[in-house]
């Protein structure tokens, strides 16, 4: 039972570390629980049973360090447009070639 | 869907007004787009909709701007930056040139439109690229008498009198989208006050469906505030399609006419 909580726990923990540097951050709360409540799980049984506990440390450590950066990103994240170079020039170029084409269009104002 | 979502965002407004008493040739709006993915709202893109005064030879129109480019943490997962634009009339809004280049992950698209409203004719123009070689399409289309196109709808319901509309009144309205004429039902809900990032204000609340079509997706979870004023600013939109829902909140505005 507990190895089955460490191989849960693992895998929910390794989801939530690569979720964390996304930029869809904010989903990596919920494996991050799931590996924390497996985790703690399996803590239980390994101290229950006196069973090794260094695998069960391993995830809520990763979980742990999951969360931190999830929740820094949550909170200091700042979202900013970049490059857009492409897409002002593509802006001019678009309003130079409508005034050429609305020379040919009929307007009645 | 990308599409969809961004022309949806778009999209919004409309009903129906002669004169235009709402929309300034040098105003600025700038909203962010938010996706919700597992109940979490996340900022995904910027959308700026901006007008200014264009000068032909013979007459002067307003050019009104929409563009929407993902944040940088997506670009390089999902790079959108799209541009539609119309050029109307400063006094009615009428369009009389429609443009639309978006260009979203590896999909290009230009579109063109040429209202000629004696005529009733739309003159259209079409280009995309594809693995095979660039294509492009030229048709004529007939439309009614107030059929716009998707810019120049979402100005249009800022100049609506609200004041003298009873909640619940529904209007219709027509605009050409990807070569097809569709209709947008805007219903009017009630007044309602929110907290947004150019402060605290007073809103009309909006349903906004579409008619035989399958972009936006339940009833009455299509909704859109505008500021309860002279101005009557989009603030807030919610809307919900088929692979989820998403908002669109207000950053900033300037410019405004009144």
């Amino acid at each position: 039972m507990k190895k089955l909580f460490v191989v849960l726990g693992f895998i929910a923990a390794i989801l939530s570390a690569v979720l964390a540097v996304t930029p869809l951050f904010k989903i990596a709360y919920f494996p991050s629980v799931a590996a924390l409540a497996f985790g703690l799980a399996a803590l239980y049984l390994s101290r229950r049973k006196q069973l090794p506990r260094k695998s069960v440390h391993l995830v809520l450590l990763l979980t742990l360090m999951a969360l931190t950066v999830t929740t820094y990103k949550a909170i200091f994240n700042t979202v900013e447009v970049s490059d857009t170079k492409d897409l002002i020039q593509k802006e001019d170029a678009s309003k130079q070639e409508a005034i050429e084409t609305l020379e040919d269009i009929e307007i009645d104002e | 869907m990308f599409q969809k979502l961004i022309a949806l965002i778009i999209l919004f407004p409309v009903l129906g007004i002669s004169q235009n008493t709402a929309i300034g040739t040098n105003e600025k709006l700038v909203f962010s787009a938010s996706y919700n993915i597992s109940g979490l709202p996340t900022e995904i893109a910027q959308v700026t909709m901006e007008t200014s005064k264009v000068n032909t030879s013979s007459s002067t129109l307003m050019r009104l701007k929409c563009s929407a480019a993902t944040y940088s943490s997506f670009d390089s997962y999902f790079k959108i930056r799209d541009l539609y634009e119309s050029y109307v009339s400063p006094k009615s809004l009428t369009p009389y040139l429609y443009k639309r280049d978006i260009n979203e992950g590896t999909y290009n698209k230009f579109e063109q439109y040429k209202f000629n409203h004696k005529s009733r004719h739309v003159e259209r123009t079409m280009r995309k690229k594809k693995r095979s070689g660039d294509i492009e399409e030229k048709k004529t289309v007939t439309i009614s008498d107030n059929t716009r196109d998707i810019v120049s709808t979402i100005y249009h319901i800022r100049n609506f009198d609200f004041q003298n509309a009873n909640p619940g009144a529904v209007q219709k309205f027509s605009f050409l989208f990807d070569n097809q004429p569709m209709t947008i039902n805007v219903k009017y809900l009630s007044k309602e006050t929110l907290n947004t990032d150019i402060g605290r204000k007073e809103c009309y609340k909006m349903a906004i469906s579409l008619n035989k079509s399958d972009i936006l997706k339940g009833n009455n979870d299509n909704l859109l505030w505008l500021t309860a004023d002279a101005n009557k600013v989009p603030v807030y939109a919610k809307f919900k399609i088929a692979v989820g829902s998403g908002e669109l909140n207000i950053k900033s505005a300037s410019g405004l006419k009144n």
